[in-house]
């Protein structure tokens, strides 16, 4: 089996647009997945600036009735959601799994594809509600019945039938792409490469895909039931035809809570791979995390029902104590990190600082998250900006902050050139500083009782912290200009990366950036979850994780290598 | 990038500590100014929300301090572990320890399981309703929550229909009234979507379904006498659900006596004849719908518009007559719930051209041109 491959033949990325538009190689893939991702989520920024700029000041005045302004913060949400969080860390991951696990590809390299190209159609369907009479969907992205039954002032337009259809399509994408992770990662890894060597990114990606497979289905169900209720008269959840309204909502929660850790485990696995990387020293409690992250992934499934304990129509005990527990293996998760950190040797390169940026910021959005688990308390809670705050430190705070440490990270790998530190830095500064200045007050705005999804409101004193969060709205949307600007400039004159840059663990950076189709014509040897820091500081054999590297004696790498042709490689 | 350590670590030190300053200033600006009081709940004026309250301080004392200790332990780890021009060799390589791990499993199941029963206890005593533990609250009112407005029934101890009120329109003047120091039962039941009935001063929401009915209780501080509180629908609920507002008014219970008696006797009046001569014009209201959009009547008389409103009853509706701007408002009326019908008396209008509107439902569905001449 074992062969020495020649040199690649060919560039890694031919140019031209009929190579982009008919790959099915997982790293341009993935790299267009990270691209539409952005697109969308420039297009939902836009969409929440223009309702932080009508909030403001009390008084209608941007849009010109209080239906636009649902259609904007109920697109707003969805497109950055599906359009923009889950597929960003689906494309980071799409472009970083079959690396990290030696694969030459995905399993399924034409599914790989399909997934992809249905995200822009989704995200067409969605947003040409605007075009149709009625309006885009404006019943939050929650779109709960019986307001979306197409009864006047609520949902009349086809611009709901038009979300259902988006959401279904872009479920129907991860569904293709969770079981196609699932598969590369059971069936392509390298040999060596067992369950309990794989990068804890590997490892997210894994629970994540399950999460994905079992969930998407049911929100699909509860989709399909909506569409037959508006469109052929049936009455699923129209309490005067004998349905039931918070049915919609047990079935919707039973997938979006687990889409939380959806849009959650993946950057906390973009985390687990920064942070050692920049502090010299591997995670702290590799197995620990992995377990943490299999118990969240299957606590996931019981806490749905904490979005509903204002309905009188939940069994609170239970969902209760179901939340507050998950925040025993999230809790585990934030020590390993600080102690990876512990005793390191901390390089402040522009990925690190994004990902210290997610650990004090997705801290907060983990406490802030306790007070809701305590049911009375979620009463003064519930549908209050509180929770707009929560979320938002939740997803922005950790999701968005793990994205942008993971394109920082893997952008030389991607491209063969390094980004800017300097304009990496002011982009984060800003986005660090603009994003507290959003959310922060949120918190106050919502224990002192502003609801969630009005267009106006009536108390002046609430003028103030609305303010501040529409000044750090804009900010945020600055710190825009220079990752652009640094991505610009660094695809045209930036530093050459070479394979390595960053003195990494993982194999995606044992080949060259970019690799080259199929990704490997060699692979060290594969004897801990660290391959290529086993390989440049010669030790390898000492036994998987648990051994202490420095313990061994120090061992030359062979220069053996190992056959990297997969058993899924295309023909 | 890494590969050697770095010259000048001083510069960021530097930095990292002129961070951790701002951040310090920041916070002590913050609760210098009382801004943080802000974090505070509004002061809770039932029994129920000083149970919440409590629970609330209690929370907050323990996220205070396991964000001060952790986001501590991060900032402290990254100023001290920077990497040092000294820095060649690698750290000491720490896969792990099951010790600490074990316990920092096992401390923070402690801490939720007791935040947990803390709660739930809490959530006992938020959530007990006298009708549950089979005894006669003092007061029972029924709110009734349509697309975009309240109402509320009041009913006798034994669930007997009394009186409805329907809030008038607008910010101002109206609500649910309640008599202080007395247990209050409120049902809660929807015609169209999902409401919520919220009162941030009660520090407590609860959903309004439709096809389902919700019940809770509370009893307001009896120092709270003649105070109103805000509240308002807190779930999505359609276009105008901001402007879904309600009151709530601490009466004496004498006071409220009064009140609901006066309210009583004007549901059970006759309304006064519409002045004899006066012209009656027919209008009708169906799925947030007036079936004529121009009206005409002669300057200078009075005449009257009689509503039928055909929708649920949860919806209400009424006739605004407006400005040609359809902003400024000259004669408004009470709504009347969905199923009944009202003759609308209005005073003489100068010739011209006017708008009339339904004030709960200002859409062009229900927008109309009146022409008086």
């Amino acid at each position: 089996m074992a062969t020495h491959a020649l040199s690649p033949a060919v560039p890694a990325y031919r140019g031209g647009l009929y190579e982009w538009l008919t790959t099915t190689d997982h790293k341009k893939i993935g790299i267009m997945y990270v691209i539409n991702s952005f697109l969308f989520f420039l297009i939902g920024g836009m969409f929440a600036l223009l309702v932080r700029t009508e909030l403001a000041t009390p008084g209608i005045q941007i849009f010109t009735n209080e239906h636009v302004y649902n259609e904007s913060f109920s697109i707003h949400a969805t497109v950055m959601i599906f359009l923009f969080i889950i597929p960003m860390l689906a494309g980071l991951g799409n472009f970083a799994v079959p690396l990290m696990i030696g694969a030459p590809d995905m399993a399924f390299p034409r599914v790989n594809a399909l997934s992809f190209w249905m995200l822009p159609l989704g995200g067409i369907l969605l947003l040409s509600g605007f075009l149709t009479p009625g309006g885009a969907a404006a019943a939050g992205w929650t779109s709960y019945p019986p307001l979306t039954e197409r009864l006047p002032l609520s949902s009349p337009g086809p611009g709901q039938d038009l979300w259902i259809a988006a959401i279904i399509l872009i479920g129907t994408s991860s569904i293709l792409g969770g079981i196609n992770f699932l598969v590369t990662i059971f069936k392509m890894r390298a040999p060596g490469m067992t369950l309990f060597r794989m990068p804890i990114m590997v490892w997210t990606i894994l629970v994540t895909s399950v999460l994905v497979v079992m969930a998407t289905p049911v929100i699909t169900s509860a989709l399909v039931m909506l569409y037959i209720d508006r469109n052929l008269g049936g009455s699923f959840f129209l309490p005067e035809h004998g349905g039931q309204a918070v049915l919609y909502q047990n079935v919707f929660w039973f997938y979006s809570h687990p889409a939380v850790y959806v849009m959650v485990l993946p950057a906390m696995g973009v985390i687990s791979e920064v942070l050692p990387v920049f502090s010299r020293k591997p995670l702290f409690g590799y197995k620990a995390f992995i377990f943490a992250t299999a118990g969240i992934g299957a606590l996931g499934f019981s806490v749905w029902a904490h979005h509903m304990f204002t309905t009188g129509a939940v069994f609170l005990p239970f969902f209760s104590l179901m939340t507050f527990l998950i925040a025993v293996p999230t809790g585990v998760k934030m020590f390993n990190w600080i102690f990876t950190l512990f005793r390191g040797q901390l390089t402040f390169s522009t990925p690190l600082i994004f990902a210290i940026g997610f650990l004090t910021m997705f801290l907060i959005g983990g406490i802030n998250g306790a007070f809701s688990a305590a049911v009375p308390i979620d009463f003064a809670l519930q549908d209050t900006y509180w929770v707009v705050a929560h979320l938002h430190y939740v997803l922005f705070g950790g999701s968005v902050f793990g994205m942008f440490a993971g394109i920082y990270y893997w952008f030389p790998k991607m491209t063969g050139r390094m980004l800017d530190e300097g304009l990496g830095k002011l982009h984060f500064i800003l986005m660090f500083v603009g994003f507290n200045l959003t959310f922060f007050p949120m918190h106050m705005l919502g224990i002192q009782g502003m609801p969630r999804r009005i267009a106006d409101y009536a108390d002046p004193s609430w003028n103030g912290w609305n303010l501040l969060a529409t000044i750090g709205g804009f900010i945020i949307a600055a710190s825009m200009l220079p990752f652009l600007w640094n991505v610009f400039i660094s695809l045209r004159n930036g530093k050459v990366a070479g394979d390595d840059p960053w003195e990494g663990n993982t194999l995606e950076w044992a080949t060259s950036s970019p690799p080259p189709p199929y990704n490997f014509d060699r692979l060290p040897e594969i004897r801990s979850e660290r391959p290529v820091f086993d390989a440049r500081h010669g030790l390898v054999g000492h036994g998987g994780h648990g051994g202490r590297a420095e313990d061994e004696a120090p061992k030359a790498l062979e220069e053996g290598h190992v056959d990297s042709q997969g058993p899924g490689r295309p023909s | 990038m890494s590969t050697s350590p770095r010259k000048r670590p001083a510069s960021e030190a530097l930095v990292a500590g002129g961070v951790v300053v701002l951040l310090i200033a920041i916070i002590g600006l913050v609760f210098w100014s009382g801004a943080g009081a802000q974090l505070y709940p509004p002061k809770p004026v039932t029994d129920r929300a000083r149970e919440i309250a409590g629970l609330y301080d209690i929370v907050f004392a323990i996220a205070v301090a396991i964000f001060i200790a952790v986001e501590g332990l991060i900032v402290w780890s990254i100023l001290r572990y920077r990497r040092r021009p000294e820095d060649i060799d690698l750290p000491p390589q720490t896969h792990g320890n099951n010790l600490v791990e074990v316990l920092w499993t096992a401390i923070p199941t402690v801490i939720v399981l007791v935040l947990f029963a803390m709660s739930w206890s809490t959530l006992n005593q938020v959530d007990a309703t006298s009708v549950a533990q089979g005894q006669q609250p003092d007061v029972r009112i029924h709110a009734i929550a349509g697309q975009f407005q309240w109402q509320f029934e009041y009913l006798d101890a034994q669930g007997k229909h009394l009186a409805t009120q329907v809030i008038p329109t607008g910010d101002k003047g109206g609500g649910m009234a309640v008599p202080v120091g007395k247990k209050v039962y409120v049902t809660l039941d929807s015609g169209d979507v999902i409401h919520a009935w919220y009162v941030p001063h009660f520090l407590f929401k609860r959903d309004v379904v439709p096809g389902q009915q919700n019940h809770f209780e509370f009893t307001v501080d009896t120092d709270e006498a003649g105070q109103t509180f805000h509240g308002q629908c807190a779930e999505l609920c359609g276009t105008f659900h901001n402007a879904m507002h309600f009151d709530v008014i601490a009466m004496t219970p004498a006071d409220y006596d009064a009140w609901l008696a006066k309210l009583v006797e004007k549901a059970n009046a006759t309304p006064p004849p519409p002045p004899s001569g006066a012209p009656v014009l027919q209008l009708e209201a169906k799925n947030i719908t007036f079936d004529k959009k121009a009206l005409e009547v002669a300057a200078n008389q009075p005449f009257v518009i009689d509503l039928k409103n055909d929708d649920p009853s949860s919806i209400t509706h009424d006739v605004e007559i407006r400005q040609a701007d359809g902003t400024t408002v000259l004669q408004k009326q009470e709504a009347i719930p969905g199923g009944t019908d009202r003759a609308y008396q209005y005073t003489p209008l100068p010739a011209g051209t006017y708008t009339f509107i339904c004030s709960i439902h200002p859409v062009a569905n229900m927008t109309g041109t009146l022409t008086v001449k």
